[in-house]
């Protein structure tokens, strides 16, 4: 193995362990100044670093000093302290190894040698996926049974019922989704949605699955616990449910085990049904050949948008009421100053690969740079999907939850798979 | 009288009701118009930015109290012990003590009012015979670290003024 094997492990172990959790400061932003947006209030903006608020965004830094500094209380009465210490760390482990397996680029051809861009090199793909996000309520279950309170067991209780109802939808939208790609492996399934349907839609799995889609992404939302399944957590009728008894950095560890969830959901959603790393029309090989005129388009694209997007900070960033000299103006300017520093060095990088050789290294790692933004962006969308629905949409009722899942979702599943397996019989 | 009936249209049972998506897709249509037009001019936000900008206080509001003054600045109250009989929350404590200065047989000489305990009901600003005690300050913040501060002795009440004129005052139903 050469040097440049090594470097190649460690960058995409690093990108699948850390992107995640990259993220998750993203995703408490995105939820908190979001839900804010929504409810028309601003959400939490005060914080700040010698009055540099980033948008909200040092309120997380904050809020992790804060749960990094309490005290980590362990009460008396929790009789199994090594399964109340090991729950949040299953419920965070299972989700931050099932993003491993996705893939955020198209598999890297270097000097002949191909790399492949996911976390763990595995053909198992969307299995390891639905075997983690089973496994995850194992930390959840744990966690309520092990705290000793009546609260928690019956959160861990409703979510481990709501795990089984909704694990079987989602196994069986990926069974007729599976008939149509013809394997399990997400590389696959990705280069299989650059293609094209009737030579000018893209060929993504929301088309070819629209059913299929629904009833995978309402799984993935109770999958995750998330609104508007969060019976588990439901703070009006079992105050916090599972982590209840959970302070300090171990209710940190479940609530950014949530968190990388949402992440992960949000990337086997986009993989599976929204092209996952492939930009519309453009397929790999398509990108690599034109990858100077593309380097061109983005050179003349990316300084109109930081164009609107800095006049939208211009705008956005000021005091609302009468205050002389406004700091505010200043904090964005030196936002909007940094945004064309990093427009600079990103003209420069593009005009790079312009004056590089046509084909060569510079385009495989230029078009994976590209496609891997590209999973991040469609990531972001449906982690804002997320957020949008959870703002949205109230709490269903247990009952409800139970019906919808057995008496809705599994039978449409079952008729997918059957419409679906007919169709593809008739046309092969 | 016959009462009135007013039925009700209930709402759900339509086929585009129970489908469920359709009506999802409308409630996200709603919140996410919120969402575009705050993003697009945050101005439009419904909120106060609190600690400058402060709120409007009317004038029958019920803040922080304060014992009135004659107009040679001598205390009106009489120590009756009205107010003190009168809290539901006893925080008010008064001692009374002889007065000289011939407008009146008592005056207070301890004056407490514990803010930790007093609801805010403005009942002993309605059992004062003689307007001593209002809680027209206008302050509603009331902070500090320990717990002996947020005692008030008769000097403090004293020395708070009164947000509002006489006339307001007067205006606002008092």
């Amino acid at each position: 193995m050469s040097l440049l094997d090594y470097v190649m492990i460690a960058i995409r172990v690093a990108f699948s362990a850390f992107v995640p959790l990259c993220f998750v400061a993203v995703c408490v932003w995105m939820e908190r100044r979001g839900a804010g947006y929504f409810q028309d209030r601003s959400g939490p903006n005060r914080a700040g670093i010698f009055g540099f608020r980033a948008a909200g965004l040092v309120q997380n830094l904050s809020d992790g000093i804060k749960l990094a500094f309490k005290e980590d209380v362990i009460s008396a009465h929790i009789k199994h302290k090594f399964f109340f210490v090991i729950a949040p760390v299953i419920v965070f482990f299972t989700a931050i190894v099932s993003f491993a397996v996705v893939p955020f680029a198209d598999t890297l051809v270097l000097g002949g040698k191909s790399y492949i861009m996911q976390g763990i090199p595995l053909d198992l793909g969307i299995l390891w996926f639905l075997a983690l996000a089973g496994f995850s309520v194992y930390g959840i279950i744990l966690a309520g049974w092990s705290s000793s309170n009546k609260y928690g067991i019956l959160g861990s209780l409703r979510s481990a019922a709501q795990v089984i109802s909704y694990e079987i939808p989602m196994g069986l939208a990926i069974i007729s989704l599976l008939v149509v790609y013809g394997t399990v492996n997400l590389n696959e399934m990705a280069q299989f949605q650059g293609k094209l349907l009737f030579g000018f839609l893209p060929m993504w799995g929301a088309l070819l699955q629209p059913l299929g889609m629904v009833i995978f992404i309402i799984a993935a939302f109770a999958e995750c616990n998330r609104n508007p399944f969060d019976l588990a957590e439901g703070e009006s009728e079992i105050v916090a449910g599972f982590h209840v008894e959970y302070s300090a950095m171990k209710f940190a560890v479940f609530f950014m085990g949530e968190y990388v969830a949402m992440f992960a959901s949000s990337a086997i959603i986009v993989t599976l049904f929204f092209g996952g790393y492939q930009i519309p029309f453009l397929a790999t090989e398509t990108l690599i050949n034109f990858a100077k005129p593309v380097a061109f388009l983005l050179m003349v694209a990316l300084p109109v948008v930081i164009y609107f997007f800095t006049g939208w900070i211009r705008r956005s960033n000021v005091s609302h009421y009468p205050r002389e000299n406004d700091p505010r103006v200043f904090e964005a300017n030196v936002y909007i100053k940094c945004f064309w520093g990093l427009t600079i060095f990103l003209e420069l990088v593009l005009l790079a690969i312009l004056f590089s050789t046509s084909g060569g290294a510079a385009a495989g790692i230029f078009v994976a740079l590209l496609q891997i933004c590209t999973l991040l962006l469609k990531v972001t969308m449906m982690i804002f999907v997320f957020i949008w629905v959870r703002w949205t949409l109230p709490r269903f009722r247990y009952d409800q939850l139970q019906k919808l899942g057995w008496q809705t979702l599994l039978p449409l599943a079952l008729l997918n798979i059957f419409i679906t397996s007919a169709v593809v019989v008739a046309l092969s | 009288m016959g009462a009135q009936v007013k039925t009700i249209e209930r709402k759900g049972s339509s086929l585009q009701e129970r489908l469920y998506l359709p009506e999802i897709f409308k409630g996200m249509a709603t919140t996410f118009g919120h969402l575009w037009r705050n993003l697009l001019d945050n101005r439009k936000l419904y909120v106060r930015h609190y600690p400058e900008v402060q709120p409007e206080i009317p004038v029958r509001w019920r803040g922080r109290h304060r014992l009135t003054t004659h107009e040679d600045q001598t205390v009106k109250c009489v120590a009756c012990f009205m107010c003190q009989t009168n809290c539901p929350a006893n925080c008010i404590m008064i001692e009374a003590g002889e007065r000289l200065d011939g407008k009146a047989e008592k005056m207070p000489v301890k004056f407490n009012i514990d803010l930790l305990e007093c609801i805010y009901c403005g009942y002993c600003v309605e059992a004062c015979p003689v307007d001593a005690i209002r809680m027209d300050t206008g302050i509603f913040s009331v902070t500090d670290n320990n717990r002996e501060s947020f005692v008030l002795g008769l000097e403090e009440l004293l020395t708070t003024p009164g947000a509002f004129s006489e006339e307001e005052y007067k205006k606002g139903g008092a």
